[in-house]
């Protein structure tokens, strides 16, 4: 056993970048990272275009239809205007925490993507514990969120900070508690593994029904989706840990609000329906978009009518259901699908 | 624990106009909240003073400006009370009719508004505030102009109602009464909606009325008075007005208290346009009536869509000598710390936006 199969086992590197030549590898390594990267943020966008619209609907309005055709560019407009504009950090605000919190957490939030599996060739590393790896990443979130409110220094940022650590207290059990299950009945730490799992047998979303909406709600608050944006609850704390934050990290955060909940319609649909898995009439990764798409217009249409609910009930809630719940999934699968 | 002072506002998504709360909490709990007014303030009562009779109307509906012709009314009944003119009987109906459609409209802000202050972001606002223009569109008809009307005259109204109002009218009612039972299910068979209006922001029957609240606040609370039945005016005995009360005092009852009245509205809306009889509608331009007033004070007591508006007014030729006005918002809004102490700081806003507040009332 040699070095380099060790890594092939390890990192299961697709065929198409584990050329012997090292600089070969390198090269298809970082077109993969931009080409994967690129693709996501644009689709990202137009999740954002997407809940512009949605929402709109809902409201009877049309939402944005001057810049491009249906509004598409209406964002770019808007990002455009807000990277035009002044960086003002406030005198009490802890320039270096602001600063660094929201890049980091695109960068978090890209590494993630790079990770995941789109289809059994669109796979950048199929590296054995690439489950627990995405959800220790995605865990850092609120307490980056934490520290750009509390950074900003401002009263309403620190509210928004407390809040982050709760639903952080609350709502990572239960995310951790389902994954168990999905560990339990693919068999397996390897997103490509889970998805593999499925094939055989059906989506763990109707294997497990209740872990999937229990892994759902979690990953609403997670991702500060209503009813639980909490952190940024614009009736009560103007807008949370943005409060204070100025233009150009403004457009940031709201890049990253549509980015993050995409990544989480991917990873939803990885875990629970399948990921890539379909009817061959379409290609494989277009399954998994597909997949993506209709979770996330879900979480938008939910944020259409849903109201905010109060932070003590948040935490009632996490305690007193999500990690029942949660337990009770696992206990279940055990039983049933494992033994 | 400490307590941390939190400065909510002027400006501030949810402030219903600019008021400035100083919250302090302890933790999550509202310890005291004091409401720092004045923003909006314009003298309109002193303004009252140097104006002749017939310029004071656009100030005093700038009062309220989600329900003005309720103010213009307040108004123009002051003066004809210092006259001593009688209003002619189909002007009564008429101004029944669309004081209650001005009603509606303005409930149909305030629950679209509370949407927004618990969360669900511009859904149920955007919902009611199309309802809430089809209102105003009745009112335009009637009255020329969408947001400020002036279009009382002593004795009348300015013009008699259109041709085809009444049947409009009775179109819109059709449709709103089928919208409310709509937002009733949209709103009660959510559980959040319900976990964060019942029991929260309680005012018990003996507070209500010691805090002196008025309209639905004081309604929700158990006390069942209604200037319209209490005090009437115009037409409502006629139309078997019967005020809606309900007994919990809370932010629910509060809110259900505006359905309720809307229901009420309609009703009457519907008995008035079924009542209304023929003959003068109008009225004189106030400055080609004697501008001599008969009495030297006269106060006037209205119920507006947010509680008892009282209107007193001494008199002098030509122009009043002092007017002044009991706002309802102003002591309604005095009462949110009593209210809302105790209760979480999320709870703030629903308790505000149930309380209703128009700033342009509050700080005259």
């Amino acid at each position: 056993m040699t070095l380099q199969t060790d890594l092939a086992n390890l990192f299961n590197i697709p065929y198409w970048m584990s050329s012997a030549n090292i600089v070969h590898n390198i090269i298809g390594i970082i077109v993969y990272m931009i080409v994967v990267s690129i693709v996501f943020s644009i689709f990202g966008y137009m999740v954002g275009w997407l809940e512009r619209k949605v929402i709109a609907r809902a409201q009877y309005r049309h939402g944005p239809t001057y810049v491009g055709m249906w509004g598409l560019f209406q964002n770019l407009a808007d990002l455009i205007k807000l990277l035009a504009k002044q960086d003002v950090v406030p005198e009490y605000a802890d320039r270096v925490l602001l600063a660094a919190s929201l890049p980091v957490i695109l960068a978090l939030s890209m590494f993630i993507v790079l990770l995941l599996p789109y289809s059994p060739s669109l796979t950048a590393t199929s590296f054995g514990f690439g489950l627990l790896m995405i959800f220790t990443l995605i865990s850092f979130f609120p307490l980056l969120l934490f520290t750009a409110a509390f950074g900003s220094g401002n009263k309403f940022a620190d509210i928004s900070a407390q809040r982050s650590v709760l639903i952080l207290l609350s709502y990572e059990l239960p995310i951790l508690l389902v994954l168990a299950s999905v560990v339990a009945l693919s068999g397996s730490y390897n997103l490509s593994g889970i998805v593999s799992a499925q094939s055989s047998s059906h989506y763990f979303a109707l294997l497990m029904p209740i872990g999937f909406v229990v892994f759902f709600i979690a990953m609403l608050a997670e991702f500060d989706r209503p009813p639980f944006d909490l952190r940024e609850a614009d009736s009560e704390l103007i807008a949370g840990w943005l409060t204070d934050v100025s233009a150009p990290y403004y457009a940031l955060a709201l890049f990253l609000d549509y980015a993050r909940m995409f990544m989480g319609s991917i990873i939803i649909a990885i875990l629970f329906f399948g990921g890539w898995l379909g009817p061959s009439i379409l290609p494989p990764f277009a399954w998994i978009l597909i997949k993506a798409l209709i979770i996330a217009f879900a979480i938008i249409i939910i944020r259409a009518t849903a109201f905010r609910m109060r932070i003590d009930r948040v935490l009632r809630f996490g305690w007193a259901w999500m990690i029942p719940l949660s337990l009770i999934n696992l206990l279940i699968t055990y039983m049933i699908f494992v033994r | 624990m400490t307590i941390t002072r939190i400065n909510v506002g002027p400006v501030h998504p949810s402030t219903h106009g600019v008021i400035r709360l100083v919250v302090d909490l302890e933790g999550d709990t509202i310890v005291h909240v004091e409401p720092r007014i004045g923003f909006l303030h314009r003298g309109v009562e002193k303004l009252a003073e140097t104006r002749m009779y017939m310029q004071i109307p656009p100030y005093t509906e700038k009062l309220d400006y989600i329900a003005p012709m309720s103010y213009d009314e307040a108004y123009v009944a002051t003066v004809e009370a210092a006259m001593n003119v009688q209003v002619s009987e189909r002007a009564q109906y008429i101004r029944v009719i669309l004081l209650e459609l001005q009603r509606l409209a303005s409930h149909l802000l305030s629950i679209g508004l509370l949407c927004n202050d618990l969360g669900q972001m511009f859904t149920g606002f955007m919902w009611t505030f199309k309802d809430r223009d089809i209102v105003l569109d009745l009112l335009q008809e009637a009255a020329g102009s969408r947001m400020f009307y002036v279009n009382m005259r002593l004795g009348g109204m300015r013009e008699d109602l259109p041709a085809d109002f009444i049947e409009h009218t009775l179109s819109t009612l059709k449709y709103l009464e089928h919208r409310i039972p709509m937002y009733v299910s949209y709103l009660e068979k959510n559980p959040i909606f319900i976990e964060r209006m019942k029991g929260v922001g309680v005012v018990t029957k003996e507070e209500a009325l010691d805090l002196g609240v008025t309209g639905p606040v004081l309604r929700a609370s158990g006390v069942d008075y209604d200037v319209r039945r209490n005090n009437p005016y115009y037409v409502y005995p006629k139309l078997h007005f019967n005020p809606k009360y309900l007994q919990s005092g809370d932010n629910f009852a509060r809110y259900k208290v505006r359905i309720l009245e809307m229901q009420e509205s309609i009703r009457i809306i519907r008995l008035a346009l079924k009542d209304i009889p023929e003959g003068n509608a109008l009225g004189a331009p106030i400055k080609l009536r004697s501008p001599n007033p008969v009495n030297r004070i006269s106060v006037v007591s209205r119920e507006l869509p947010r509680g008892e508006c009282l209107m007193y007014m001494v008199a002098d030729p030509q122009k009043p000598y002092r007017l002044s006005i009991r706002s309802p918002n102003m002591i309604n809004l005095a009462a949110i710390d009593h209210i809302s102490r105790g209760a979480r700081y999320a709870d703030l806003f629903s308790i505000l936006g149930t309380l209703d507040i128009v700033m342009g009332c509050v700080d005259r």
